[in-house]
């Protein structure tokens, strides 16, 4: 049981990070990505491929796939500077729907459809750590750099764009800049959560990097609410949670466990929309006046 | 000769793929919504048609019965999903987030349901024959050409000639000039959501009688629709249809080059090309966003 939950609370630790750095995009920056596992997966990849070739380290691995996610977040920023709005959410499809295919093909560094197996536990200057620390770890300075870079001058530019794009270049920010940093940042984030999460199954295959997952991490942002801190946390909280819970459930056949989950947290994204469109902890002034 | 059946096969897709693409481009032209939980439409009605036909209905009446569902869900997807929406002036995220949770509904219902896997309708027009050494043709490729064909120069004809189609023209061009003129904007986003989403429909049961059908298909579907209205320009019903021809024929040709797996990306490459050199798409007018 122990080891159950210490399990729940590290995936639920790397799933925070991965909904708090797409929160900096999207509900800071107005930057609607649904490729945000794409990054996941680069930064799984590159920390696994780490992990098995050079030594496992794990604060090695997190800083690499940081630094790759990071630079290929231009692939992303490119089209979020050149289009908004439906083409941006179209842009960031075609790129999730060619990574998959990337992912599933590149045999040689992603392991196929087979994925890679076999990566060793996670060390810290040589001594075996638990991943739930290290997950810990990582959420808490992501929270704490993303708290003070939205509190500083550079929130209020990517809030600014968020809200009216023409005025904030009409005074003199620079907005390709602003974009380009907070996807960066962004997909950085997600990148050492992917490292993590490849310490933490020791196994990574293409099945968590598609569009289905993108989806969920965008569910976790948009139910938790866009644009607080918290918010992105309670979702992937809750959405992770959901599975665990509907397993309990006597009435529901085992073998439509996932489809019955999928069915609530598609139903749930739908009725919030509607009823409450800021998110269970966004204040509801909000939400109302985006894009 | 694997060049011209790939082409063949590449037009039989596409033009499902430009059907489909006109539905989403009339809904999305006409209301500016992005509906994406268009390729439900287009699964639920290609799986009415299978158990229509496994029930042992006539075809016409399956058809029927297919072009029906999609419609009433088009349209009661708009009404209660995204009237609710924009009536407190949600943003088009939150427009798009709702349908994604309507296409993951519709995809398990019809997971749990139907279940999982493919499912198809076995008729004599998909069997092949051989027409010219080496190339196979089913009779459903003139159908689904033909189809395609009539529907799209019907609609052209309803949107230059009926008023009810000037109407909706004029609804993607100015809706507040349009409710000046005491049109119903509701009413015509009404008929943009049912029309479109009946033109799903044969393309639906097409794909049904040919590849077959599965559960995820709605998103496939869905994304194809998307690349194509976009490369082919927002608002051209031409464009998209076009596009959706050409998305079709190109995955089919590139088969030549790659292995299948390869496919489908071929699609967003090209999407992806077009939203970074020339977002207003092939016919589209530069977009003043």
């Amino acid at each position: 049981m122990i080891a159950y939950l210490t399990n729940l609370a590290a995936l639920a630790a790397i799933f925070g990070i991965l909904a708090s750095t797409l929160n900096v995009a999207v509900g800071y920056a107005g930057i609607f990505s649904v490729a945000h596992a794409v990054f996941f997966g680069v930064g799984a990849y590159a920390g696994a491929q780490i992990a098995l070739v050079l030594v496992p380290d794990a604060l090695l691995a997190m800083l690499v796939a940081g630094l790759i996610s990071g630079a290929l977040s231009l692939c992303l920023a490119l089209p979020a500077l050149r289009v908004r709005g439906e083409y941006f959410v179209a842009a960031s499809l075609g790129l999730q729907m060619m990574a998959t295919t990337l992912f599933s093909e590149w045999k040689s560094v992603t392991g196929g459809i087979g994925g890679l197996t076999g990566i060793p536990r996670p060390h810290v200057f040589g001594v075996e750590v638990g991943t739930l620390p290290l997950a810990l770890a990582a959420l808490g300075l992501i929270l704490l750099a993303t708290a003070a870079l939205m509190r500083g001058a550079f929130g209020r530019t990517l809030r600014s764009i968020r809200d009216a794009e023409s005025a904030a270049e009409a005074l003199g920010k620079n907005v390709a800049a602003a974009k380009a940093l907070a996807v960066a940042f962004a997909c950085a984030g997600a990148g050492v959560a992917g490292a993590l999460f490849a310490l933490h199954m020791q196994f990574v295959n293409v099945e968590s990097f598609n569009l289905d997952q993108s989806v969920l991490i965008m569910a976790m942002v948009i139910i938790g609410g866009t644009g607080t801190l918290l918010g992105p946390l309670v979702g992937a909280v809750i959405l992770l949670s959901l599975p665990a819970g509907l397993a309990f459930l006597p009435f529901i056949p085992a073998t439509e466990v996932g489809a019955v989950q999928q069915m609530v947290y598609g139903l749930a994204m739908t009725l919030l929309m509607i009823f409450r469109p800021a998110g269970l902890v966004g204040d509801l002034s909000r939400g109302k006046s985006m894009a | 000769m694997l060049f011209v059946q790939l082409l063949l096969q590449g037009l039989q897709v596409g033009a499902i793929y430009a059907l489909t693409a006109a539905g989403f481009a009339l809904i999305f032209g006409a209301t500016r919504i992005f509906h994406f939980a268009h390729g439900s439409s287009f699964a639920l009605a290609g799986y009415v048609f299978i158990f229509a036909m496994q029930a042992g209905w006539p075809w016409w009446m399956g058809g029927l019965a297919a072009t029906l569902t999609a419609t009433l869900f088009g349209i009661g997807v708009f009404w209660f999903v995204y009237r609710p929406i924009q009536r407190h002036e949600g943003s088009f995220f939150t427009v798009f987030v709702a349908a994604f949770g309507v296409g993951i509904v519709v995809q398990n219902l019809i997971g749990m349901t139907a279940g999982r896997g493919f499912a198809s309708v076995d008729t004599p027009l998909s069997r092949a024959v051989e027409v010219l050494p080496d190339v196979f043709l089913a009779q459903v490729f003139w159908v689904a050409v033909g189809v395609a064909a009539i529907l799209f120069a019907a609609l052209t004809l309803f949107l230059t000639r009926h008023n009810a189609g000037v109407a909706l023209r004029a609804l993607h061009q100015n809706p507040d000039l349009l409710r000046a003129y005491g049109l119903s904007s509701t009413r015509l986003s009404l008929l943009a959501f049912a029309l479109g989403s009946a033109l799903a429909a044969p393309a639906a049961m097409v794909t049904a009688m040919t590849s077959g059908m599965n559960e995820a298909i709605g998103h496939q579907v869905m994304l194809i629709s998307m690349a194509a209205t976009i490369v082919g320009g927002v608002g051209s019903l031409r464009g998209a249809a076009l596009a959706g021809l050409m998305l079709g024929v190109a995955e089919s040709v590139a088969l030549n080059f790659v292995d299948t797996q390869w496919a489908e990306a071929v699609s967003f490459l090209v999407l992806f090309a077009f939203i970074i050199f020339r977002p207003s798409g092939i016919f589209g007018i530069a977009q003043a966003r």
